[in-house]
């Protein structure tokens, strides 16, 4: 099976947004390729051991998106993206990943100007060289 | 019209209203998971519905029409303890069951029996608990129902046959089935269910798609410096439950999170956090009592 998805119940995030979130970064880290046939809902909720509904659900939204398309009979695959969507889906995975830290970093009390401060800190010791990589 | 459909149930014991006004729905292929104290509707809800008693008031629909001897062949119901005959083997009740529904496949019954490790030599009344509620089962999804109703389907089973468990209903979940479970171990329900239905004295304190559930319901923690005026907080409509600790604040948001964490903000918070809750968070919110006495301090 292409990919190793894992959503985890006991967290209180949607599983079907977990889903989303795992296929979009499987793509974006190039795990799972254009035109590369996805499990189909059965199999994968019977893999994760989660409702078929869920995994329907998660095909929905990527569908919708643009991420995936399906065909009947054929089964769920991943589109072949342009640059855009390739660029919009990455800028997705790691909004999601900012918003975590943002939020925890406000949680424990940050004021807005020193959280800026150490972003900034934080982006120049992974990007030392400028725009570039 | 949905496989499963209940509405404003009512059952009294006597003075004992067991069942107060309950309602919901399961459609085709959906896993619903009745949750709820002991004594709080889970199982009289459960005996209204396959017609074991009858109703106060309301109405049931399963399969397209009240409990009815014909709905059997398209429902099966696994109650908390089995029904089985301890005189007779696993092998006899499978033959029984064969007799009796029409749509009964022995093959995956008895690849079922290997699935749980019972021996289907063996009289019932040499077996375990967990392994009497595993024959139960194996009756159960070997008959290929539309519809099954599962009273603690997991009790007295061993991790790896719960796992078991999970996996077939999450087969006949795909296969179309429409299913309703009660169970006390959330962790189960958590993982298949998309539907839950919480009761509380025979109430539903909580109801809806779980992963709904799941990006709605939230819990805004907020830390005060000095005491602030929190009265608007506490009549908001948008807030299920208040707690005060000392000047700790905490809010069970229903709608518009965002929103929430917008006004207390507005409040001067030392620290201000969203958490997520999940369902085991939901569930003891839901059921438990307003403890505001013992929770005001300051």
């Amino acid at each position: 099976m292409p990919g190793n998805f894992n959503v985890d119940p006991r967290s209180g995030v949607p599983l079907y947004t977990q889903l989303i979130e795992q296929v979009k970064r499987s793509i974006a880290v190039g795990a799972l390729l254009p035109g590369e046939r996805l499990p189909t809902v059965k199999q994968l909720a019977v893999d994760l051991t989660i409702n078929p509904n869920t995994v329907a659900r998660a095909y929905r939204d990527l569908e919708r998106d643009g991420v995936i398309e399906t065909s009947p009979g054929r089964g769920s695959f991943v589109r072949d993206g342009d640059l855009v969507q390739t660029r919009k889906t990455l800028t997705d995975v790691a909004a999601v990943a900012l918003e975590a830290a943002v939020r925890d970093a406000r949680a424990i009390g940050l004021d807005k100007a020193a959280l800026q401060a150490l972003l900034a800190r934080i982006i120049e010791r992974w990007y030392p060289h400028g725009d570039g990589q | 019209m949905n496989p499963i459909v209940i509405e404003s149930l009512h059952k009294r014991y006597g003075a004992f209203e067991a069942v107060a006004g309950v309602s919901f729905e399961v459609p085709a292929g959906s896993i619903c998971g009745l949750l709820g104290p002991n004594g709080s509707g889970k199982s009289t809800t459960f005996k209204c519905m396959l017609g074991l008693t009858q109703p106060g008031a309301g109405r049931i629909s399963i399969a397209g029409g009240p409990p009815r001897p014909a709905m059997f062949d398209e429902v099966a119901f696994v109650p908390e303890r089995s029904a089985l005959y301890d005189r007779f083997t696993g092998a006899d009740h499978l033959e029984m069951a064969r007799r009796a529904f029409r749509a009964f496949d022995m093959p995956r019954a008895k690849a079922l029996l290997d699935l749980f490790s019972l021996d289907p030599k063996k009289r019932i009344g040499k077996l375990s608990k967990g392994q009497r509620t595993a024959v139960g089962l194996v009756l159960a999804f070997a008959a290929r129902p539309r519809i099954m109703v599962l009273d603690e389907p997991a009790s007295g089973l061993d991790p790896i046959h719960q796992r078991a468990v999970l996996d077939l209903l999450i087969e006949a979940a795909a296969a179309g089935c429409a299913i309703v479970l009660s169970s006390h171990q959330i962790g189960q329900v958590e993982r298949a269910a998309d539907r839950v239905v919480v009761l509380k004295r025979g109430r539903v304190v909580l109801e809806g798609d779980l992963d709904e559930l799941r990006g709605r319901e939230k819990l805004v923690e907020a830390v005060f410096a000095a005491p602030v005026d929190d009265r608007r907080l506490r009549d908001d409509a948008r807030i299920r439950r208040f707690e005060r600790r000392g000047s700790m604040v905490r809010l069970y948001v229903h709608a518009d999170p965002d929103g929430v964490m917008r006004d207390v903000g507005a409040l001067g918070p030392v620290s201000l956090a969203l958490l997520d809750q999940n369902l085991e968070e939901l569930f003891f919110s839901a059921v438990e009592e307003p403890r505001p006495a013992t929770l005001e301090v300051g």
